[in-house]
């Protein structure tokens, strides 16, 4: 069985090109996708801060919450946390108290908090990367250790920065820079350049040191974020521990790989939106794949039924041809997954970089190759092979021998109540998705998605029949175009199944690439719309790099000539969903004046208020909260506060789900700076601004400034929609070949009857012509049902097209290339070959 | 309707061409030779030279393997002869491009393959009809309906050729090739899978294309009785034409058969 299979491969090498390249290319796919997945989840801190420290006190780092569900006598503990993207504090006596412990030369608090550095000019300063500055009190150098280079040890009113840092900002000990915190803008003085143990600066933060006397005037923390410990050599580590643990009470105490989660969670890179793009990405591209490689091999299959015939008038039983077609494929795979691994490994590197550019992934983001997730990619890859050859095969053997001495063999029909039972179940599986699943929150996009697989191997699965149906009507339209017009009609009808499987995978790009197009365009529309419409009173938008303090922002909105302004903060807050903590993008939010500035669409209630929050619409549909309900809320740095439900507002899109006050936020939130101020005002107040904060930047209109998160989401999505067209765009020309390969002989019978050459390519491009306005129809409406769900459940708007420029240029784009596809192997079958030969099939 | 052998006045052998009609030769071929790449240096045809007058039947006959499939496709323009010329109703073929070879050919020549060649997923009648339209002119339907009848294909128009009988086929394919009343017919063992009575049918629809219409036909036949049809045969073996015979009898045609088989 093996010499035969081995023989057909070499005999038939042409006619596996097809399947050799749709496997490749989706291993090359899922192993690219499979090693961004493992990068992800399996980075690790680039650096410890806390390296030279034996032991590590955190406070919070996340919410926790425990849920006690009693069953019959069974209690079941179920714990759930979410990050916190802020630092809990410890207390403030605790690093004296461990310092008193037997084995500990130190304990040594660190306050860390996020701050803004720019030059004398304005100038915004960042660590290498983009990494965020960090500030710390000077005596938490030792933790690392950072020692001096140059200068001596801050006092009051001094930095010391790290030497990157330090080359970035252009200066050196005696210069000046300006540091922004929530308390306020300071120009202090350089006092000193420090460093860690090797390099300039740590991979993921710059470091600025502040005097330990001043730390909490800057940070406004109440507390150390972090108690480190540094002990004598020798020591017994177990007491030690146990020592700490009871000091520490309910606060964390790490060692070894764990301290680096003591450090602010700001200063870590941040790997959870990478790894739920990546899952995406895995998500899209492996369906993407099977279902290319499942139709391209059952494609494969149906063009030998000849001589699968020929073998079976010859002999071979029908488990004989399973099985050689099974072991072909699986040789064929086989072949590919080698190289397929190898793209695989460049396709993950030039992904990571690309979303490296794009910000949508840690700069520290490296690939890792697990020899392990290749292997799996390429056991995916033959198997999927494996069974769609053993299926294809299952209705392919029973090809009576006799089909042999046939023009063209037909295999047996699978019938069409086995297909339309085929297609009931994903067609119903999508349906359930559209109509149960909330398409208007967070899961909507990828929902969609997933609804629109669903579609796909419905479509796919009654390809034949529903094409019926559409060849009928197009084939007439085909033949009032002429003689070839009228045969391209003929042989569509003829082979339909060769049609369909064809069809499919132009379904498949228009479908999955124009919903995902549609869709995010609409969110895009509705954001910005969203966005205008909630700042549209607003006159004037003031800025500064990297935020306001509160304290600038309560003197500048009392100017005189100021009527009304609405300053908000950016921040994060967590609330429990059902025994989970769920984590919310909020703001914090200061309105004064007399005159309305942020118009958030209030349903009910009034914002404000104390001790008050308001909440979007969907987010109290999605907790089932009531007007005046009291809601236990955690803010960034874990800190949980009871606050009422006072409005429910609906324009949340690009603002967040919770509005909460200003003032809780700022002493909450690490960071705690006010992104923006809106502003209505009389007179010039504009000029004021100028005098007084020159830093301060101010717009006459409102710009939509999308929140960074929004642009990188952006990217990343338009990055996949590359890759997606890319391999669907693949399969198309490569279906296209494969079914083209198979009609050389009837090509020259055509010519043997009459045709020139030129016809013959009229005729391809007809069929063409048909196949693709056949997939186009198809795929508009497997669109069509996900994007109208998916824009219903936005704002009860019934959407098809969305954006026409899109929509057309995706028509247009899948028609050029299917047309394109179509004609151009054709080109090469009719080669110069000889006619008689390739007739009598030799 | 028609006699076994009828006796012919227009027969034209190459050796007294000088009495042929004015009309000429529609068909020559002269020093004609091809090989196939990697037939092991095989010359299909080793220096042919044949012409073939309007209005005859002539049948080429020879050994299998001896260049008679060759030679057909050679005469028709469908294969380009490595040495020699071919001319078709007086114009060299050689020297014509691709779309003019196609249109010279579909305009003077029909063919029945070996092999039949049709479109399987045209029917029967769109099949016959095929060639005209592809052509570019209005077919003569009444006729392609005759000629439907006579071969015996009435009632089979609308099946596709997969449904039929390799006979059946056989005639689908020479239906095809009399419908476009073409000057030149070449066909291919056109009556190799007929049985006895549909293949004298069909040998008397040839003979008449050819007594009524003027019809060049050039058959290859293995049956001396088919070629007892003919007004001249031609025998070739191993490429080059061994002997030829005019006014032949299925007798002598067997005879010279085995006369060159024995060589
Ligand atoms: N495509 C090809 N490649 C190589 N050799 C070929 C090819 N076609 C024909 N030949 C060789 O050319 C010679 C003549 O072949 P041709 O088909 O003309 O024979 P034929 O007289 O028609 O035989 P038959 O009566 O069996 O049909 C043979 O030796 C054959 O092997
Ligand atoms: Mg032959």
């Amino acid at each position: 069985m093996m010499r035969l299979a081995l023989a057909t491969l070499r005999q038939q090498r042409g006619a596996y090109l097809g399947t050799f390249l749709a496997a490749f290319l989706a291993v090359a796919l899922l192993a690219g996708g499979g090693l961004l997945l493992f990068s992800v989840l399996t980075a690790k801190p680039p650096a410890d801060r806390f390296a030279a420290a034996t032991v590590v006190i955190s406070g919070d780092r996340e919410v926790t919450l425990e849920t006690v569900t009693k069953k019959k006598d069974k209690v079941k503990t179920k714990v759930k946390s979410e990050r916190l993207t802020g630092a809990g504090m410890l207390p403030a006596d605790l690093a004296s108290r461990v310092a008193g412990l037997t084995g500990v030369t130190a304990a040594i608090p660190d306050a860390a908090f996020p701050l803004q550095l720019s030059t004398m000019t304005g100038q915004p300063i960042r660590g290498r990367d983009d990494a965020p500055v960090i500030g710390h009190g000077w005596q938490s150098a030792r933790l690392t250790p950072y020692t001096l280079r140059a200068g001596a040890a801050p006092s009051p009113g001094e930095v010391v920065l790290d030497a990157d840092l330090a080359s970035r900002a252009g200066v050196t000990a005696g210069d000046s820079v300006q540091v922004t915190s929530k308390a306020g803008v300071r120009t202090m003085r350089v006092a000193g350049i420090a460093v860690p143990a090797s390099g300039d600066g740590l991979p993921a933060q710059g470091a600025l040191f502040v005097a330990d006397r001043e730390v909490q005037t800057i940070s406004e923390l109440a507390g150390p974020t972090a108690v480190g410990i540094l002990t004598a050599p020798g020591a017994d580590r177990t007491a030690l521990l146990a020592a700490v643990r009871a000091e520490a009470a309910d606060a964390a105490v790490l060692t070894g790989a764990d301290r680096v989660r003591a450090d602010l969670p700001g200063a870590l890179p941040d790997y959870i939106g990478p790894i739920s793009i990546f899952g995406f990405v895995i998500g899209i591209t492996a369906f993407a794949a099977v279902f290319v490689l499942t139709g391209t091999v059952s494609l494969g299959v149906r063009q030998r039924l000849r001589e699968l015939a020929l073998l079976r008038t010859a002999g071979a039983t029908p488990g004989q041809l399973r099985r050689l077609l099974g072991l072909e494929s699986m040789l064929i795979a086989g072949l590919a997954a080698v190289p397929a691994c190898a793209l695989g490994v460049l396709v993950a590197h030039l992904v990571a970089a690309r979303f490296r550019t794009i910000d949508a992934i840690p700069q520290q983001f490296t690939v890792r190759i697990n020899v392990l997730v290749l292997l799996c990619a390429a056991l995916a890859g033959l198997l999927v092979t494996f069974l769609a050859a053993r299926i294809a095969a299952r209705r392919a053997v029973r090809i009576a021998p006799t089909q042999a001495l046939a023009e063209t063999a037909t295999a047996p029909g699978g019938g069409v109540l086995v297909r339309a039972l085929l297609a009931v179940v994903p067609a119903g599986g999508a349906i359930a998705v559209l109509t149960f699943v909330p398409l208007g929150g967070p899961l909507g996009m990828g929902m969609s998605f997933v609804s629109s697989a669903l579609l796909l191997c419905a479509v796919a699965a009654l390809g034949p029949v529903l094409l019926r149906l559409l060849i009928v009507p197009l084939s007439r339209l085909a033949g009032t175009t002429g003689v070839t017009g009228w045969l391209a009609g003929a042989i569509t009808r003829a082979e339909g199944r060769r049609v369909a499987a064809v069809a499919v995978p132009l379904v498949l790009m228009f479908a999955i690439n124009a919903t995902m197009l549609l869709n995010s365009a609409l969110l895009g529309a509705l954001t910005a719309d969203e966005q205008a419409a909630r700042t549209a009173a607003a006159t004037a938008q003031v800025t500064g790099v990297g935020g306001v303090p509160l304290g600038t922002v309560d003197r500048l909105v009392a100017l005189p000539g100021v009527t009304g302004a609405a300053a908000t903060l950016p921040t994060r807050a967590i609330v429990a969903q059902g025994g989970k903590p769920e984590d919310y993008v909020a703001q914090g939010l200061l309105t004064v004046g007399s005159e309305q500035v942020l118009d958030l669409a209030v349903r009910d209630g009034a914002i404000g208020g104390d001790g008050t929050f308001a909440a979007s619409s969907f987010l109290t549909e999605q907790e089932g909260w009531q007007l005046g309900d009291e809601v236990p809320i955690w803010l960034a740095d874990g800190y949980q506060t009871p606050l009422r439900l006072s409005a429910v507002y609906e324009r949340s899109r690009g603002f967040g789900d919770m509005v909460l006050p200003a003032q809780l936020v700022a002493a909450h939130d690490p960071r705690g700076l006010v992104s923006a101020i809106a502003l209505r005002y009389q007179g010039d107040v504009p000029a004021q601004i100028h005098a007084d904060w020159p830093a301060l930047r101010v717009t006459p209109a409102i710009e939509a400034a999308r929140a960074g998160d929004a642009q990188n989401q952006q990217g990343a999505w338009e990055l996949m929609v590359v890759i997606s067209l890319g391999f669907t765009a693949i399969a198309v020309v490569n279906t296209f070949a494969i079914a083209t390969a198979a009609r050389r002989r009837e090509y020259a019978d055509l010519r043997l009857a009459g045709a020139t050459t030129g016809q013959v390519r009229r005729l391809a491009s007809r069929e063409a012509a048909i196949t693709v306005a056949v997939g186009l129809i198809l795929g508009m409406a497997v669109t069509a049902i996900v994007v109208g769900a998916f824009s219903t459940a936005q704002d009860g708007t019934f959407r098809l097209i969305v954006d026409p420029g899109t929509y057309l240029g995706m028509l247009g784009g899948v028609a050029a290339l299917g047309l394109l596809a179509g004609a151009l192997p054709t080109r090469l079958v009719l080669g110069r070959r000889s006619l008689p030969l390739v007739a009598e099939g030799r | 309707m028609w006699s076994g052998n009828a006796a012919s006045t227009r027969l034209i052998t190459m050796r007294n061409r000088g009495t042929a009609e004015a009309s000429g030769p529609v068909v020559e071929v002269v020093d004609v030779a091809k090989s196939y790449p990697g037939g092991a240096g095989v010359r299909a045809l080793d220096g042919v030279s044949v012409a073939f007058a309007a209005g005859t039947l002539c049948a080429v006959m020879g050994p299998s393997g001896s260049g008679k499939s060759t030679l057909l496709h050679c005469a028709a323009g469908l294969d380009l002869p490595d040495t020699g010329r071919v001319l078709l109703a007086g114009q060299e073929i050689g020297g014509l491009r691709e779309p003019k070879l196609t249109e010279a050919r579909r305009r003077r020549v029909g063919f029945v393959f070996q092999s039949y060649n049709l479109m399987d997923s045209l029917s029967v009648w769109h099949n016959i009809l095929l060639p005209q339209r592809l052509a570019g002119v209005r077919p003569d339907q009444a006729w392609a309906r005759e000629v439907v009848q006579r071969v015996g294909l009435a009632g089979r128009e609308h099946d596709r050729p997969g449904q039929l009988s390799g006979g059946q086929r056989q005639r689908v394919a020479l239906a095809r090739a009399l419908a476009g009343r073409p000057e030149v017919i070449f066909a291919d063992e056109p009556t190799g899978a007929l049985d006895l009575s549909t293949g004298r049918e069909v040998l008397g629809l040839l003979r008449e294309a050819v007594d009524s219409f003027r019809t060049t036909v050039v058959m290859v036949t293995h049956d001396p009785a088919a070629a007892a049809w003919a007004d001249r045969v031609v025998f070739l073996a191993d490429g080059r034409i061994v002997d030829e015979l005019v006014d032949p009898t299925a007798e002598k045609v067997a005879a010279l058969m085995m006369a060159v088989s024995a060589r």
